[in-house]
Protein backbone atom coordinates (compact mmCIF):
# COMPACT_ATOMS: atom_id res chain seq x y z
CA UNK A 1 0.00 0.00 0.00
CA UNK A 2 2.55 2.88 -1.20
CA UNK A 3 -0.37 5.35 -0.73
CA UNK A 4 -0.32 4.98 2.82
CA UNK A 5 3.10 4.60 4.97
CA UNK A 6 3.20 2.46 7.67
CA UNK A 7 5.83 3.35 10.93
CA UNK A 8 5.83 0.30 12.37
CA UNK A 9 7.65 1.30 15.56
CA UNK A 10 5.18 3.50 16.40
CA UNK A 11 4.00 3.22 20.27
CA UNK A 12 0.67 3.72 18.68
CA UNK A 13 -1.73 2.93 16.11
CA UNK A 14 -2.28 6.42 15.01
CA UNK A 15 -0.81 9.75 16.31
CA UNK A 16 -2.01 13.06 14.83
CA UNK A 17 0.39 15.84 15.54
CA UNK A 18 -0.63 18.93 14.88
CA UNK A 19 -2.94 17.73 11.78
CA UNK A 20 -4.75 19.70 9.55
CA UNK A 21 -6.56 19.27 6.35
CA UNK A 22 -8.14 21.72 4.11
CA UNK A 23 -10.94 21.15 1.56
CA UNK A 24 -12.24 22.75 -1.48
CA UNK A 25 -15.77 24.10 -1.53
CA UNK A 26 -17.98 26.12 -4.29
CA UNK A 27 -19.69 28.40 -2.26
CA UNK A 28 -22.59 30.50 -3.96
CA UNK A 29 -22.55 33.56 -3.01
CA UNK A 30 -26.02 36.38 -2.78
CA UNK A 31 -26.03 37.38 -6.32
CA UNK A 32 -28.16 40.60 -5.66
CA UNK A 33 -28.95 42.60 -8.60
CA UNK A 34 -25.56 42.91 -9.69
CA UNK A 35 -25.19 44.73 -13.10
CA UNK A 36 -22.74 42.46 -14.23
CA UNK A 37 -24.77 40.20 -16.51
CA UNK A 38 -22.05 37.99 -16.87
CA UNK A 39 -21.85 37.61 -12.71
CA UNK A 40 -26.10 37.05 -12.94
CA UNK A 41 -25.28 33.97 -15.21
CA UNK A 42 -22.54 32.47 -13.70
CA UNK A 43 -24.32 33.14 -9.91
CA UNK A 44 -20.89 34.40 -8.63
CA UNK A 45 -19.20 31.06 -7.23
CA UNK A 46 -16.27 31.14 -5.16
CA UNK A 47 -13.83 29.08 -4.60
CA UNK A 48 -12.85 28.96 -1.32
CA UNK A 49 -10.93 26.02 0.38
CA UNK A 50 -12.18 25.77 4.42
CA UNK A 51 -10.51 23.91 7.07
CA UNK A 52 -11.96 20.54 8.17
CA UNK A 53 -9.65 19.48 10.74
CA UNK A 54 -7.24 22.02 12.38
CA UNK A 55 -4.33 21.31 14.66
CA UNK A 56 -5.78 17.86 15.86
CA UNK A 57 -3.70 16.31 18.42
CA UNK A 58 -4.17 13.00 19.37
CA UNK A 59 -3.22 9.09 19.65
CA UNK A 60 -4.89 5.77 19.41
CA UNK A 61 -3.18 3.04 21.34
CA UNK A 62 -3.48 -0.37 20.77
CA UNK A 63 -6.87 -2.18 21.21
CA UNK A 64 -8.24 1.21 22.56
CA UNK A 65 -11.71 2.09 21.18
CA UNK A 66 -12.09 5.81 20.68
CA UNK A 67 -15.14 7.76 20.07
CA UNK A 68 -14.81 10.92 18.12
CA UNK A 69 -17.85 13.19 19.73
CA UNK A 70 -19.26 16.02 17.14
CA UNK A 71 -21.98 17.07 15.15
CA UNK A 72 -22.56 16.78 11.33
CA UNK A 73 -19.94 18.57 9.42
CA UNK A 74 -17.54 19.06 12.17
CA UNK A 75 -14.96 17.06 10.47
CA UNK A 76 -15.29 13.71 11.73
CA UNK A 77 -15.26 11.95 8.65
CA UNK A 78 -12.30 13.87 7.28
CA UNK A 79 -10.89 13.08 10.63
CA UNK A 80 -11.36 9.44 10.12
CA UNK A 81 -10.18 9.28 6.70
CA UNK A 82 -7.02 11.18 7.61
CA UNK A 83 -6.22 8.08 9.99
CA UNK A 84 -6.34 5.67 7.85
CA UNK A 85 -4.89 7.75 5.04
CA UNK A 86 -7.31 7.78 2.20
CA UNK A 87 -6.69 11.72 2.83
CA UNK A 88 -3.36 13.30 3.21
CA UNK A 89 -2.52 16.05 6.11
CA UNK A 90 -1.57 19.36 4.59
CA UNK A 91 -0.18 20.57 7.78
CA UNK A 92 1.49 18.18 10.80
CA UNK A 93 1.75 14.68 10.51
CA UNK A 94 -0.79 11.63 10.68
CA UNK A 95 1.23 8.33 11.12
CA UNK A 96 0.18 4.95 11.85
CA UNK A 97 1.90 1.77 12.81
CA UNK A 98 -0.66 -0.83 11.19
CA UNK A 99 -3.10 -0.37 8.35
CA UNK A 100 -6.38 0.89 9.18
CA UNK A 101 -9.61 0.05 7.32
CA UNK A 102 -11.69 2.60 6.83
CA UNK A 103 -15.66 2.33 6.77
CA UNK A 104 -16.62 5.60 6.00
CA UNK A 105 -19.35 5.60 3.01
CA UNK A 106 -18.75 2.40 2.11
CA UNK A 107 -21.68 1.36 -0.03
CA UNK A 108 -20.58 4.15 -2.13
CA UNK A 109 -17.93 2.18 -3.77
CA UNK A 110 -20.25 -0.85 -4.84
CA UNK A 111 -21.22 -0.97 -7.95
CA UNK A 112 -24.53 -1.85 -9.42
CA UNK A 113 -23.30 -2.87 -12.86
CA UNK A 114 -21.21 -5.48 -11.11
CA UNK A 115 -22.48 -8.91 -9.68
CA UNK A 116 -22.37 -9.30 -5.79
CA UNK A 117 -19.56 -11.57 -6.10
CA UNK A 118 -17.71 -9.03 -8.07
CA UNK A 119 -18.52 -6.79 -6.03
CA UNK A 120 -16.86 -8.44 -2.82
CA UNK A 121 -13.97 -8.84 -5.01
CA UNK A 122 -13.95 -5.30 -5.68
CA UNK A 123 -14.52 -3.73 -2.52
CA UNK A 124 -12.16 -6.57 -0.93
CA UNK A 125 -9.33 -5.70 -2.94
CA UNK A 126 -9.80 -1.96 -2.38
CA UNK A 127 -9.94 -2.90 1.61
CA UNK A 128 -6.22 -4.01 0.97
CA UNK A 129 -7.12 -8.35 0.97
CA UNK A 130 -5.55 -10.32 -1.63
CA UNK A 131 -7.12 -12.38 -4.17
CA UNK A 132 -6.35 -15.54 -2.20
CA UNK A 133 -7.55 -14.04 1.00
CA UNK A 134 -10.91 -13.00 -0.96
CA UNK A 135 -11.27 -16.78 -1.79
CA UNK A 136 -10.68 -17.98 1.62
CA UNK A 137 -13.21 -15.71 3.02
CA UNK A 138 -15.81 -15.49 0.30
CA UNK A 139 -17.67 -18.54 2.58
CA UNK A 140 -17.93 -16.54 5.59
CA UNK A 141 -18.61 -12.88 3.85
CA UNK A 142 -21.84 -14.39 1.84
CA UNK A 143 -23.10 -16.16 5.20
CA UNK A 144 -22.56 -12.94 6.87
CA UNK A 145 -24.10 -10.24 4.27
CA UNK A 146 -26.95 -13.16 3.49
CA UNK A 147 -26.58 -12.85 -0.11
CA UNK A 148 -26.58 -16.45 -0.85
CA UNK A 149 -29.22 -16.38 -3.53
CA UNK A 150 -27.98 -13.46 -5.05
CA UNK A 151 -24.03 -13.59 -5.26
CA UNK A 152 -24.02 -13.79 -9.02
CA UNK A 153 -26.80 -11.51 -9.56
CA UNK A 154 -25.95 -7.89 -10.50
CA UNK A 155 -26.30 -5.49 -7.61
CA UNK A 156 -28.53 -2.83 -9.46
CA UNK A 157 -30.65 -0.86 -7.25
CA UNK A 158 -30.35 -3.28 -4.18
CA UNK A 159 -31.47 -1.64 -0.90
CA UNK A 160 -29.26 0.01 0.97
CA UNK A 161 -29.84 -2.30 3.49
CA UNK A 162 -28.32 -4.98 1.22
CA UNK A 163 -25.19 -2.65 0.63
CA UNK A 164 -24.67 -1.78 4.10
CA UNK A 165 -24.44 -5.97 4.81
CA UNK A 166 -22.15 -6.74 1.91
CA UNK A 167 -19.77 -3.83 2.76
CA UNK A 168 -19.86 -4.29 6.38
CA UNK A 169 -19.49 -8.18 6.06
CA UNK A 170 -16.62 -7.41 3.95
CA UNK A 171 -15.03 -5.12 6.22
CA UNK A 172 -14.93 -7.40 8.94
CA UNK A 173 -13.22 -10.20 6.63
CA UNK A 174 -10.03 -7.96 6.06
CA UNK A 175 -9.32 -9.14 10.03
CA UNK A 176 -7.35 -5.57 10.33
CA UNK A 177 -6.08 -4.80 13.34
CA UNK A 178 -7.91 -1.29 13.30
CA UNK A 179 -11.19 -0.10 11.70
CA UNK A 180 -12.30 3.47 11.57
CA UNK A 181 -16.06 3.42 11.62
CA UNK A 182 -18.22 6.17 10.86
CA UNK A 183 -22.29 5.37 10.78
CA UNK A 184 -21.20 1.91 9.48
CA UNK A 185 -23.70 0.61 12.13
CA UNK A 186 -26.95 2.42 11.12
CA UNK A 187 -27.77 0.33 8.24
CA UNK A 188 -29.44 -2.47 8.44
CA UNK A 189 -32.42 -3.97 10.59
CA UNK A 190 -31.79 -4.24 14.52
CA UNK A 191 -30.90 -7.66 14.43
CA UNK A 192 -28.30 -6.98 11.50
CA UNK A 193 -27.15 -4.26 13.77
CA UNK A 194 -27.05 -6.34 17.11
CA UNK A 195 -24.96 -8.85 15.06
CA UNK A 196 -22.42 -6.50 14.12
CA UNK A 197 -21.96 -4.85 17.03
CA UNK A 198 -21.31 -8.35 18.52
CA UNK A 199 -18.66 -8.67 16.23
CA UNK A 200 -16.92 -5.20 16.80
CA UNK A 201 -16.83 -5.85 20.62
CA UNK A 202 -15.74 -9.26 19.95
CA UNK A 203 -12.70 -7.84 18.06
CA UNK A 204 -12.21 -5.32 20.65
CA UNK A 205 -12.06 -7.65 23.19
CA UNK A 206 -8.97 -9.39 21.16
CA UNK A 207 -6.92 -6.41 20.88
CA UNK A 208 -7.95 -5.17 17.78
CA UNK A 209 -8.67 -0.30 17.75
CA UNK A 210 -11.41 1.67 16.35
CA UNK A 211 -11.87 4.75 15.65
CA UNK A 212 -15.90 5.20 15.86
CA UNK A 213 -18.31 8.00 14.64
CA UNK A 214 -21.45 7.50 15.64
CA UNK A 215 -24.97 9.73 16.13
CA UNK A 216 -26.03 7.15 18.89
CA UNK A 217 -24.93 8.30 22.21
CA UNK A 218 -26.18 4.92 23.76
CA UNK A 219 -23.68 2.95 20.95
CA UNK A 220 -20.39 5.19 21.68
CA UNK A 221 -21.33 4.61 25.76
CA UNK A 222 -21.84 1.21 25.49
CA UNK A 223 -18.87 0.32 23.36
CA UNK A 224 -15.73 3.65 23.54
CA UNK A 225 -13.30 3.35 26.46
CA UNK A 226 -12.50 7.03 25.50
CA UNK A 227 -13.53 10.56 23.07
CA UNK A 228 -12.31 13.23 21.13
CA UNK A 229 -15.04 16.53 21.01
CA UNK A 230 -14.67 17.98 18.10
CA UNK A 231 -15.85 21.07 16.82
CA UNK A 232 -15.24 23.21 13.54
CA UNK A 233 -12.53 21.01 12.96
CA UNK A 234 -10.63 21.48 15.97
CA UNK A 235 -10.27 19.11 18.84
CA UNK A 236 -11.80 20.90 22.12
CA UNK A 237 -11.72 18.09 24.70
CA UNK A 238 -9.94 14.37 24.93
CA UNK A 239 -11.94 13.09 27.69
CA UNK A 240 -14.55 10.47 28.78
CA UNK A 241 -16.93 9.55 26.64
CA UNK A 242 -19.93 10.93 28.87
CA UNK A 243 -18.38 13.78 29.66
CA UNK A 244 -17.84 14.09 25.73
CA UNK A 245 -21.61 13.70 24.78
CA UNK A 246 -22.61 16.16 28.06
CA UNK A 247 -20.47 18.98 26.67
CA UNK A 248 -21.44 18.17 22.99
CA UNK A 249 -25.09 19.44 25.04
CA UNK A 250 -23.64 22.68 25.10
CA UNK A 251 -22.13 23.48 21.54
CA UNK A 252 -24.77 24.57 18.76
CA UNK A 253 -25.03 22.74 15.74
CA UNK A 254 -23.69 23.89 12.83
CA UNK A 255 -25.54 25.90 10.84
CA UNK A 256 -26.99 24.54 8.13
CA UNK A 257 -24.10 24.97 5.49
CA UNK A 258 -25.53 24.38 2.29
CA UNK A 259 -22.93 24.37 -0.29
CA UNK A 260 -22.75 24.76 -3.77
CA UNK A 261 -22.67 21.76 -5.45
CA UNK A 262 -22.01 21.08 -9.67
CA UNK A 263 -23.65 17.87 -10.35
CA UNK A 264 -21.27 16.57 -13.46
CA UNK A 265 -22.90 14.11 -15.51
CA UNK A 266 -21.00 15.54 -18.50
CA UNK A 267 -19.77 13.64 -20.95
CA UNK A 268 -16.51 15.87 -21.31
CA UNK A 269 -14.67 12.58 -21.36
CA UNK A 270 -16.39 11.15 -24.47
CA UNK A 271 -13.88 10.43 -27.34
CA UNK A 272 -14.38 11.71 -30.77
CA UNK A 273 -12.08 10.77 -33.61
CA UNK A 274 -12.25 13.77 -35.13
CA UNK B 1 5.08 0.81 -13.00
CA UNK B 2 5.82 -1.11 -9.53
CA UNK B 3 2.38 -0.94 -9.08
CA UNK B 4 0.78 -2.47 -12.37
CA UNK B 5 2.71 -5.84 -11.59
CA UNK B 6 2.07 -5.86 -7.71
CA UNK B 7 -2.01 -5.16 -8.15
CA UNK B 8 -1.95 -7.24 -11.72
CA UNK B 9 -4.72 -9.30 -9.83
CA UNK B 10 -7.34 -6.05 -8.61
CA UNK B 11 -5.87 -4.71 -12.15
CA UNK B 12 -6.97 -7.51 -14.12
CA UNK B 13 -10.23 -8.06 -12.32
CA UNK B 14 -11.41 -4.14 -12.95
CA UNK B 15 -9.90 -4.26 -16.47
CA UNK B 16 -11.96 -7.74 -17.33
CA UNK B 17 -15.24 -6.66 -15.37
CA UNK B 18 -14.82 -3.22 -17.42
CA UNK B 19 -14.96 -4.66 -20.60
CA UNK B 20 -17.81 -7.01 -19.84
CA UNK B 21 -19.69 -4.11 -18.52
CA UNK B 22 -19.00 -2.47 -22.33
CA UNK B 23 -20.04 -5.39 -23.97
CA UNK B 24 -23.17 -6.37 -22.54
CA UNK B 25 -24.56 -2.73 -22.92
CA UNK B 26 -24.70 -3.19 -26.12
CA UNK B 27 -26.30 -5.65 -28.42
CA UNK B 28 -23.59 -6.50 -30.96
CA UNK B 29 -21.49 -6.15 -28.08
CA UNK B 30 -17.82 -7.12 -28.86
CA UNK B 31 -18.56 -6.52 -32.60
CA UNK B 32 -18.42 -2.52 -31.83
CA UNK B 33 -14.72 -3.09 -30.89
CA UNK B 34 -14.39 -4.09 -34.72
CA UNK B 35 -17.10 -1.73 -36.24
CA UNK B 36 -16.26 1.47 -35.01
CA UNK B 37 -12.52 1.42 -36.47
CA UNK B 38 -13.05 -0.24 -39.57
CA UNK B 39 -16.19 2.01 -40.38
CA UNK B 40 -13.73 5.09 -39.81
CA UNK B 41 -11.00 3.56 -41.65
CA UNK B 42 -13.23 3.08 -44.68
CA UNK B 43 -14.93 6.03 -44.60
CA UNK B 44 -11.44 8.39 -44.36
CA UNK B 45 -10.18 5.74 -46.87
CA UNK B 46 -12.83 6.89 -49.06
CA UNK B 47 -12.48 10.36 -49.00
CA UNK B 48 -8.91 10.94 -48.97
CA UNK B 49 -8.31 7.52 -52.18
CA UNK B 50 -11.28 7.45 -53.91
CA UNK B 51 -13.11 10.85 -53.73
CA UNK B 52 -9.74 13.11 -53.96
CA UNK B 53 -7.79 10.80 -56.23
CA UNK B 54 -4.82 9.31 -55.98
CA UNK B 55 -2.81 12.15 -54.45
CA UNK B 56 0.42 11.83 -53.07
CA UNK B 57 -0.56 11.20 -49.32
CA UNK B 58 -0.02 8.32 -46.76
CA UNK B 59 1.31 5.03 -48.76
CA UNK B 60 -0.26 1.85 -50.73
CA UNK B 61 -2.25 0.47 -50.22
CA UNK B 62 -4.22 3.29 -48.57
CA UNK B 63 -6.79 1.37 -46.56
CA UNK B 64 -4.34 -0.62 -44.77
CA UNK B 65 -1.42 1.98 -43.97
CA UNK B 66 -4.62 3.94 -42.69
CA UNK B 67 -5.79 1.37 -40.41
CA UNK B 68 -2.81 0.50 -38.89
CA UNK B 69 -2.87 4.02 -37.54
CA UNK B 70 -6.50 4.73 -36.86
CA UNK B 71 -6.42 1.43 -34.19
CA UNK B 72 -3.63 2.87 -31.98
CA UNK B 73 -4.79 6.28 -32.38
CA UNK B 74 -8.75 5.21 -31.44
CA UNK B 75 -6.86 4.03 -27.98
CA UNK B 76 -4.99 7.08 -27.55
CA UNK B 77 -7.65 9.69 -28.01
CA UNK B 78 -10.12 7.19 -25.92
CA UNK B 79 -8.03 6.45 -22.95
CA UNK B 80 -6.78 10.19 -23.10
CA UNK B 81 -10.31 11.89 -23.08
CA UNK B 82 -11.34 9.96 -20.14
CA UNK B 83 -8.37 10.61 -18.13
CA UNK B 84 -9.20 14.19 -16.84
CA UNK B 85 -12.42 12.98 -15.34
CA UNK B 86 -10.55 9.48 -13.61
CA UNK B 87 -10.71 10.60 -10.13
CA UNK B 88 -13.91 12.29 -9.79
CA UNK B 89 -15.82 9.21 -11.25
CA UNK B 90 -14.18 7.15 -8.89
CA UNK B 91 -14.74 9.11 -5.80
CA UNK B 92 -16.18 6.25 -4.23
CA UNK B 93 -13.41 3.86 -4.65
CA UNK B 94 -10.92 6.68 -3.60
CA UNK B 95 -12.93 7.43 -0.34
CA UNK B 96 -11.89 3.73 1.38
CA UNK B 97 -9.27 2.85 -1.10
CA UNK B 98 -6.01 1.49 0.55
CA UNK B 99 -4.38 0.87 -3.09
CA UNK B 100 -2.19 3.16 -4.51
CA UNK B 101 -3.90 5.80 -6.75
CA UNK B 102 -2.44 5.84 -9.71
CA UNK B 103 -4.50 2.42 -9.96
CA UNK B 104 -7.29 3.96 -11.65
CA UNK B 105 -5.23 5.86 -14.15
CA UNK B 106 -4.03 2.47 -15.06
CA UNK B 107 -7.22 0.70 -15.08
CA UNK B 108 -8.53 3.04 -18.15
CA UNK B 109 -5.24 2.55 -19.97
CA UNK B 110 -5.20 -1.16 -19.37
CA UNK B 111 -9.38 -1.03 -20.86
CA UNK B 112 -8.22 0.90 -23.61
CA UNK B 113 -5.27 -1.05 -24.37
CA UNK B 114 -7.47 -4.46 -24.24
CA UNK B 115 -9.88 -2.99 -26.74
CA UNK B 116 -7.25 -2.18 -28.92
CA UNK B 117 -5.56 -5.27 -29.31
CA UNK B 118 -9.20 -6.46 -29.24
CA UNK B 119 -9.58 -4.39 -32.40
CA UNK B 120 -6.49 -5.64 -34.59
CA UNK B 121 -8.18 -8.20 -36.52
CA UNK B 122 -9.49 -4.76 -38.14
CA UNK B 123 -5.84 -4.97 -39.86
CA UNK B 124 -6.66 -8.90 -40.77
CA UNK B 125 -9.59 -7.88 -42.76
CA UNK B 126 -7.08 -5.01 -44.13
CA UNK B 127 -4.20 -7.30 -44.88
CA UNK B 128 -6.87 -9.86 -47.18
CA UNK B 129 -8.62 -7.15 -48.64
CA UNK B 130 -5.63 -5.30 -49.83
CA UNK B 131 -3.34 -8.84 -49.88
CA UNK B 132 -0.48 -7.32 -48.24
CA UNK B 133 1.08 -9.78 -45.93
CA UNK B 134 3.53 -7.73 -43.65
CA UNK B 135 7.56 -8.39 -43.71
CA UNK B 136 9.96 -9.24 -40.71
CA UNK B 137 9.61 -6.05 -39.08
CA UNK B 138 6.16 -6.59 -38.03
CA UNK B 139 7.95 -8.10 -34.48
CA UNK B 140 8.48 -4.53 -33.70
CA UNK B 141 4.92 -3.71 -33.45
CA UNK B 142 4.58 -4.97 -29.85
CA UNK B 143 7.11 -2.91 -29.33
CA UNK B 144 4.61 0.15 -30.29
CA UNK B 145 2.15 -0.61 -27.81
CA UNK B 146 4.46 -0.81 -24.89
CA UNK B 147 5.97 2.64 -26.08
CA UNK B 148 2.44 3.71 -26.43
CA UNK B 149 1.80 2.57 -22.96
CA UNK B 150 4.61 4.42 -21.50
CA UNK B 151 3.40 7.66 -23.28
CA UNK B 152 0.04 7.48 -22.60
CA UNK B 153 0.53 6.72 -18.83
CA UNK B 154 2.86 9.39 -18.31
CA UNK B 155 0.47 11.72 -20.04
CA UNK B 156 -2.36 10.46 -18.35
CA UNK B 157 -1.47 11.07 -14.63
CA UNK B 158 -0.44 14.66 -15.97
CA UNK B 159 -4.09 15.18 -17.48
CA UNK B 160 -5.78 13.40 -14.39
CA UNK B 161 -3.47 15.53 -12.10
CA UNK B 162 -4.39 18.77 -13.51
CA UNK B 163 -7.77 18.48 -14.59
CA UNK B 164 -8.25 18.42 -10.15
CA UNK B 165 -7.11 21.34 -9.93
CA UNK B 166 -8.08 23.00 -12.93
CA UNK B 167 -11.61 21.54 -14.08
CA UNK B 168 -11.64 23.58 -17.51
CA UNK B 169 -8.47 20.90 -18.76
CA UNK B 170 -11.09 18.51 -20.14
CA UNK B 171 -12.09 20.93 -22.71
CA UNK B 172 -8.66 21.92 -24.02
CA UNK B 173 -7.52 18.44 -23.90
CA UNK B 174 -10.64 17.50 -26.39
CA UNK B 175 -9.91 20.64 -28.92
CA UNK B 176 -5.80 19.37 -28.28
CA UNK B 177 -6.68 15.95 -29.27
CA UNK B 178 -8.64 17.33 -32.29
CA UNK B 179 -5.28 19.68 -33.28
CA UNK B 180 -2.81 16.25 -32.80
CA UNK B 181 -5.06 14.50 -34.99
CA UNK B 182 -3.99 16.44 -37.97
CA UNK B 183 -0.60 17.11 -36.63
CA UNK B 184 0.29 13.69 -36.33
CA UNK B 185 1.06 11.38 -39.40
CA UNK B 186 -2.22 9.31 -39.16
CA UNK B 187 -3.95 10.28 -42.88
CA UNK B 188 -0.49 10.80 -44.25
CA UNK B 189 3.25 9.53 -43.72
CA UNK B 190 5.63 11.35 -41.99
CA UNK B 191 7.26 11.06 -45.28
CA UNK B 192 4.57 13.74 -47.09
CA UNK B 193 6.07 16.29 -44.17
CA UNK B 194 8.38 18.54 -46.48
CA UNK B 195 11.98 17.58 -45.35
CA UNK B 196 12.82 20.92 -43.73
CA UNK B 197 10.03 20.86 -41.26
CA UNK B 198 10.07 17.15 -40.88
CA UNK B 199 12.50 17.50 -38.26
CA UNK B 200 9.83 19.43 -35.66
CA UNK B 201 7.49 16.90 -36.59
CA UNK B 202 9.13 13.72 -34.94
CA UNK B 203 8.77 16.12 -32.17
CA UNK B 204 5.76 14.64 -31.45
CA UNK B 205 5.76 11.94 -29.60
CA UNK B 206 3.43 9.49 -31.28
CA UNK B 207 5.36 9.51 -34.29
CA UNK B 208 7.74 6.15 -32.80
CA UNK B 209 4.88 4.46 -31.65
CA UNK B 210 2.50 4.82 -34.92
CA UNK B 211 5.80 4.37 -37.20
CA UNK B 212 6.71 1.11 -35.54
CA UNK B 213 3.38 -0.42 -35.99
CA UNK B 214 3.54 0.48 -39.44
CA UNK B 215 7.23 -0.87 -40.31
CA UNK B 216 6.19 -3.70 -40.93
CA UNK B 217 4.49 -3.39 -44.55
CA UNK B 218 6.52 0.13 -45.14
CA UNK B 219 10.15 -0.76 -44.15
CA UNK B 220 11.27 2.41 -45.81
CA UNK B 221 9.05 4.86 -44.70
CA UNK B 222 11.69 6.41 -41.90
CA UNK B 223 15.00 7.16 -42.86
CA UNK B 224 16.72 7.19 -39.61
CA UNK B 225 16.38 5.91 -36.79
CA UNK B 226 17.12 9.10 -35.17
CA UNK B 227 13.24 9.64 -35.44
CA UNK B 228 12.53 6.70 -32.63
CA UNK B 229 15.52 7.87 -30.12
CA UNK B 230 14.18 11.34 -29.63
CA UNK B 231 10.28 10.34 -29.72
CA UNK B 232 11.31 7.60 -26.68
CA UNK B 233 13.73 10.03 -25.12
CA UNK B 234 10.17 12.48 -24.94
CA UNK B 235 8.23 9.56 -24.20
CA UNK B 236 9.91 8.57 -21.10
CA UNK B 237 10.41 12.41 -20.28
CA UNK B 238 6.55 12.82 -20.29
CA UNK B 239 6.42 9.93 -17.89
CA UNK B 240 8.37 11.40 -16.07
CA UNK B 241 7.17 14.98 -15.59
CA UNK B 242 3.81 13.02 -15.19
CA UNK B 243 4.33 11.47 -12.92
CA UNK B 244 5.82 13.97 -11.08
CA UNK B 245 2.55 16.11 -11.00
CA UNK B 246 0.90 12.92 -9.96
CA UNK B 247 2.83 12.56 -6.96
CA UNK B 248 2.60 16.69 -6.14
CA UNK B 249 -1.03 16.58 -6.70
CA UNK B 250 -1.79 13.20 -4.95
CA UNK B 251 -3.18 15.41 -1.38
CA UNK B 252 -5.52 17.71 -3.73
CA UNK B 253 -6.85 14.71 -5.33
CA UNK B 254 -7.58 12.64 -2.43
CA UNK B 255 -9.23 15.59 -1.35
CA UNK B 256 -11.96 14.98 -4.17
CA UNK B 257 -13.47 12.00 -2.72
Amino acid sequence: MPHVPLTPDLGAVVSFEGAGVRLPKLNRRKVGRSRNRLKRIRGDVARDEIWFVRDATFSLQPGEALAIVGHLNSGRDQLLRLAAGTLIADEGTVRRSVPIVPLVGLGGALGGSYTVRQNIYLLGSLLGMTQAEIVERLPGIVERADVGKILDKFLGDSSRLVRGRIAWSIAMATQAPAFAISQALTVGQPSFQQQCWEIVEERHAAGVSFLVVSDKPSELKRFCDRAILIDEGRVLADTTVEDALDRLKDIPPPKDQVHFVIDDDDDDDDAELI
Amino acid sequence: MLTLWRHRQVLRMLVLRDLQRQYTKFRLGYLWTIIEPLGMSIVLWFVFSMLLGPRKLGLQPYLLFLSVAILPWWWFTKGIAQMSGVFRKNKGELRISLLPTELWVLRILLVTMMEFILSLPVIIVAVILTRDVPGPLIVLFPLGIALQFVLMYGLGLLIASYAVVIPDLARIVRIAMRALFYLTPVLYSITNIPEHIRPYATLNPLVAPLGLYRVGWWPDEHESYLHYGISLVLCLVIFGVGWWAFKRHEPRILKEA
